[in-house]
């Protein structure tokens, strides 16, 4: 039995192969017929392509027989697997340089170099220069530097840029031309894959070792995965950046402008993930320009959510009213409420705010019952320690306040801003700051006390924050925390 | 909402009596509430020879609300979004810094101003406002060249 060389044979159009189901030969059909030559059994089976008894067999008879060297590739699942069966083989001149080196009793090392020439794209072979036009470009371009950068020099220049390479390559790439015969001097393969820039495009050089080990036939072996080193990996994925050779363009030279540029899909896949100006997929952002635009976006979403809050309907009521004097009106003798324009005559009776701005009582209460704030100074109205306890006494349930009411009522002389979840960055005291666990209502008490007493310190200290209605609205508290405090 | 109504009359009294120089207000009786503003490129401005239409809208809530401008005609500013909306949302006219007091002519000013000095650091268009900060010259040429493509 010699099956070494019809064992992988493949079935072909013009002669049937017979396998005989006895002793496992196989012979062509109109050499023998239908009876086996070695053992005169018949009970044998054409092979044909939709069924190959002998896969079969060899998962029935997996226990019977001890694997021998010729049969294990059978029993590898892929050892017909052949994704590229279709595609031609390189051209012959692109395989060369197969060495047989040994390198120790019994063991070989087999080195060959394809070289495959990518055609190039005619956005591709354009000077660097004309390339402006195309955004993706210099994307694809970077993004070679960085595979470059991580695999050292190995991958020669770039994708694109023909300015970009190394002195080696640079006189290689006058011999290379298109034809793939002219195959670089061996000093250039040691180095595993390169890319180099030709005339016609892209050439990788892909470069691999087999390692071959004597078998013990009598012992099972380890299973080795052929291992691919990462720059044969950027060869292959540069490769695949490349236009297939097959869309090349008869007549197209590079360098020829207004060919409009055709991406291969990984390359405008690549391009797209590292375009800037598409740098968000959903709420996931890379620029600080896509930041921005969602911040922006949410801050509009929420527009009146900045607003500070409104005030109290008892707050509102409680503003004191007071008849429009003659000190009151302006210099030419005239004054309005600012809110609906309405001209205002002495005698008329309005609403003063704490910051002694004053406007109608219709005006200022539907302004006021949406923002606590001055409409011209954005000072609010509601003093921020009644404020706090307003809101702690919701919390515990407004049995337990008795004095809130009236004290809420009351105007303090010496507002503080009333924005609620303000980070109070500019006043001080533990009161102010509402990261603090809440404090008895004692301590508030004490609060309420100190903050009852008028002191410049705290007139100075809380005016800034007053002047603007800003600081507590959420942009300011996105931007004050993303940033730092406002200059 | 009859006291929104009033003031909007007055202010278009007002704005009658001082026009903002090159700008023009057609005002429907019958919907006080959107007026057309007809606005030429400011002498000094980039946008100068442009004639662009904006459109003022009075919420209901006005004065309390803000009003909405809105570039009908397209324009290359960091402050106007880029889309078929044109709108201008900074300064006065934004939501959280609205404040009743504040008056139509005061933004009509505001929309010239801007057009003479765009503000970047408050920008719809990050984009072009970066471009506005750091390729001026760029950024003067498109703007010219829109008001020629699309605001003659």
């Amino acid at each position: 039995m010699d099956p070494l060389p019809q064992q992988s044979t493949q079935p072909s159009p013009q002669r049937d192969l017979v396998f005989c189901h006895v002793c496992e030969n196989e012979y062509y059909r109109d050499e023998h017929g239908l009876t086996c030559p070695e053992c005169q059994s018949d009970f044998t089976e054409i092979i044909e392509p939709e069924h190959d008894p002998r896969s079969d067999r060899m998962a029935d008879d997996e226990d019977e027989e001890e694997p021998s060297f010729l049969q294990l590739p059978r029993q590898n699942p892929f050892h017909d697997h052949r994704p590229w069966r279709e595609t031609p083989d390189p051209d012959d001149g692109d395989i060369g340089q197969i060495r047989w080196t040994q390198t120790g009793p019994g063991n070989f090392s087999v080195t060959g170099t394809i070289y495959r020439t990518y055609s190039p794209s005619p956005r591709r072979g354009n000077e660097a220069g004309n390339d402006t036009h195309d955004p993706q470009h210099p994307i694809i371009n970077s993004f070679a530097t960085m595979l470059q950068s991580i695999v050292g020099n190995n991958l020669g220049a770039g994708l694109g840029s023909g300015q970009r390479q190394s002195q080696g390559e640079q006189t290689q790439t006058q011999g290379g031309q298109q034809s793939p015969g002219t195959s670089p001097n061996s000093a250039q393969t040691q180095g595993g894959p390169r890319i180099q820039d030709i005339p016609g495009g892209h050439r990788f050089t892909y470069h691999q070792t087999a390692r071959l080990v004597p078998r013990d036939a009598n012992h099972p072996h380890a299973h080795l995965e052929p291992v691919d080193d990462l720059n044969n990996v950027l060869a292959s994925l540069f490769g695949a950046l490349g236009d297939h050779p097959g869309q090349r363009t008869p007549g197209t030279q590079p360098g020829q402008p207004g060919q409009p540029p055709q991406m291969n899909p990984l390359a405008a896949l690549f391009a797209a993930v590292l375009n800037p100006d598409l740098a968000h997929h959903g709420d996931f952002v890379y620029t600080q320009e896509a930041l921005d635009r969602i911040i922006s976006q949410l801050m509009e979403q929420n527009a009146t959510g900045n607003a500070p809050g409104p005030a109290t309907a008892e707050a509102i009521a409680a503003l004191p009213k007071k008849k429009v004097s003659v000190e009151m009106l302006g210099p030419d003798g005239r004054a309005e409420c600012s809110i609906c324009m309405d001209e205002v005559n002495v005698g008329d009776e309005v609403t003063e705010l704490p910051c002694h701005h004053w406007f109608h009582q219709q005006c200022v209460g539907m302004w006021l019952g949406e923002h606590d704030t001055c409409p011209h100074c954005r000072k609010g109205i509601m003093d921020r320690s009644k404020h706090d306890e307003n809101t702690t006494s919701t919390l515990q349930g407004a049995a337990s306040d008795s004095s809130g009411p009236s004290n809420r009522s009351v105007p303090s002389p010496n507002p503080t801003p009333q924005i609620p979840g303000s980070f109070g960055t500019v006043e001080s005291g533990t009161a102010e700051d509402h990261f603090l666990v809440p404090e008895t209502r004692e301590q508030q008490r004490e609060h309420e006390q100190q903050a009852e007493q008028p002191s410049p310190n705290d007139q100075q200290s809380s005016s800034p924050a007053t002047t603007e209605a800003s600081g507590g609205s959420i942009s300011e508290r996105i931007r004050r925390g993303l940033f730092g405090a406002p200059r | 909402m009859a006291a929104s109504r009033k003031r909007i009359l007055k202010e278009y009294g007002e704005c009658m009596n001082d026009t903002p120089s090159g700008m023009k207000i057609n005002f429907d009786e019958q919907n006080i509430t959107e007026w057309e503003i007809l606005m030429d490129g400011p002498d000094q401005s980039l946008y100068a020879g442009g004639h662009f239409k904006l459109r003022l809208t009075f919420p209901t809530e006005y004065p309390f609300k803000p009003p909405v401008v809105s570039f009908k005609t397209k324009i290359y500013h960091p402050n106007v979004s880029n889309d078929d909306k044109g709108s201008m949302c900074l300064g006065m006219l934004r939501p959280e810094a609205w404040k009743p007091p504040n008056k139509v002519i005061s933004v009509l000013h505001l929309i010239q101003t801007l057009l003479i000095e765009p503000n970047p650091d408050d920008s719809i268009e990050p984009t072009i406002a970066n471009e506005y900060k750091d390729n001026r010259k760029e950024f003067e040429k498109t703007a010219k060249d829109w008001v020629k493509r699309y605001a003659k």
